[in-house]
């Protein structure tokens, strides 16, 4: 190909799709995920609505304003069990900043008698909620324990975190962020 | 097909696909490695240091960046949670240190970068796949008839765009015929990838919007495209004045 050629393709190239951003722009809010709830980085977080294993109801939406981490887990899960006492430690020391956990226990495919006990032994002041019927496992699309949620005060889920045990590090990055 | 490709290598398993592409890249790029005049010995040599500068570099600066969260935890600088890293910081660091370990051992830049073209491009395939067991870089909603339920909505199948325009990538550059300058493929490869971001970005449901709703991901893209081109125009020059 000849060199004047090419330099016009180059230029076509660079005019065409320089054009194209333009057009492609988004105009509708498309990019706009937060408005559909979805257990995925920048969408509206599912909604929570379960008992305590005291009976009394909660519910995520009612925590709007507050930045909430829901974490669910189960007790034969050992990554969950090693990381409860830092978020315990995390949830004392930001608590008065308006920061909140849900540690939703998979009831469902968990042994219930050992529930309270474990929160108990390991002096975990959070909500404990129980899903006993899988209804949070499947809006929250679970595949592994622990999965971890952080939601900021507009109900936005900022970050997923599946695995475990988090680090104090990392809980501290990400509750500071959802704080902001 | 798609939902029990993404429940067996549903997150943290994704990075095996990963870990994989890199595997598979880096035997393609060993096989035309000598064809640059490079020893396989350097070629894996680079990739390794640049691997390790990714790790530790992508680590240190995110403790570096949050500096406060890791004084009052100093030990989780040794977390096992990948999410304590600075992926654009890793790769920075990634490149300085390639650069460097090609500098010392007195590698050809742009043949070096030939020969890691192969890689760069399984590399992008391993990412876009990746992104499809995730469910991370996903599209804007559809009712075309090829959309995927993703979050809750059906959307267009980003991560598929992005694996069929990075095949065809990679084929371009591996059964490319014909003697060019030294890092023609590496150019080319750049630039056919970040042309098909521009295009492809159109379709993703997770934009970062500037102003006018245009697509920050897409102006970058179209940078990079312009410095590609232009470089690949510089190297021809060079090569016919020499």
């Amino acid at each position: 190909m000849q060199q004047t050629q090419r330099r016009i393709i180059y230029l076509l190239i660079l005019m065409l799709s320089f054009g194209w951003i333009f057009v492609s722009a988004d105009q509708s809010g498309a990019s706009t995920s937060g408005k559909i709830p979805a257990p995925q980085q920048g969408f509206l977080a599912p909604d929570v609505e379960l008992k305590t294993p005291k009976g009394e109801t909660v519910k995520l939406s009612d925590l709007r304003g507050q930045a909430v981490l829901v974490n669910l887990w189960a007790t034969w899960c050992s990554p969950c069990r090693a990381e409860m006492q830092t978020i315990e430690t995390v949830y004392y020391e930001y608590k008065a900043q308006g920061f909140t956990v849900l540690a939703v226990n998979m009831t469902y495919q968990d042994d219930p008698i050992k529930i309270m006990p474990f929160v108990s032994e390991n002096g975990l002041t959070f909500p404990t909620l129980l899903d006993e019927t899988g209804e949070i496992a499947n809006a929250y699309q679970l595949k592994s324990l622990p999965s971890s949620y952080f939601i900021n005060r507009e109900g936005i889920i900022t970050e997923v975190v599946i695995g475990g045990p988090m680090s104090e590090a990392l809980l501290r990055t990400r509750i500071e962020e959802i704080l902001k | 097909m798609i939902t029990l490709f993404r429940s067996l290598f549903a997150p943290p398993r994704h990075l095996v696909l990963l870990l994989a592409a890199l595997w598979l890249g880096l035997y393609l790029s060993e096989k035309r490695v000598e064809r640059q005049g490079i020893s396989k010995d350097s070629l894996n040599n680079i990739v390794f240091y640049s691997i390790l500068g990714y790790i530790i570099g992508g680590r240190l600066l995110f403790a570096l960046t949050n500096l406060s969260a890791f004084t009052q935890s100093p030990l989780s600088v040794f977390s096992i949670n990948i999410d304590l890293f600075d992926p654009i910081g890793a790769l920075v660091i990634a490149i300085l240190v390639g650069f460097v370990y090609g500098q010392r051992q007195n590698l050809p830049f742009w043949s070096t970068l030939d020969a890691l073209a192969p890689l760069f491009a399984v590399l992008a395939m391993g990412l876009s796949i990746s992104h499809l067991a995730a469910g991370t870089a996903f599209g804007s909603p559809t009712t075309l008839p090829w959309g995927i339920h993703l979050w809750n909505a059906t959307r267009h199948p980003s991560q598929v765009y992005e694996l069929i325009t990075s095949l065809l990538v990679f084929g371009l550059i591996w059964f490319r015929k014909g003697d060019s300058p030294a890092g023609s493929d590496f150019l080319l490869f750049v630039a056919l990838t970040a042309g098909a971001h521009v295009f492809l970005e159109a379709f993703r449901g997770d934009s970062t919007l500037i102003f006018g709703g245009i697509r920050f991901a897409q102006l970058i893209a179209w940078i990079v495209l312009a410095f590609a081109l232009f470089t690949s125009e510089v190297i021809r020059r060079q090569e016919i004045v020499s």
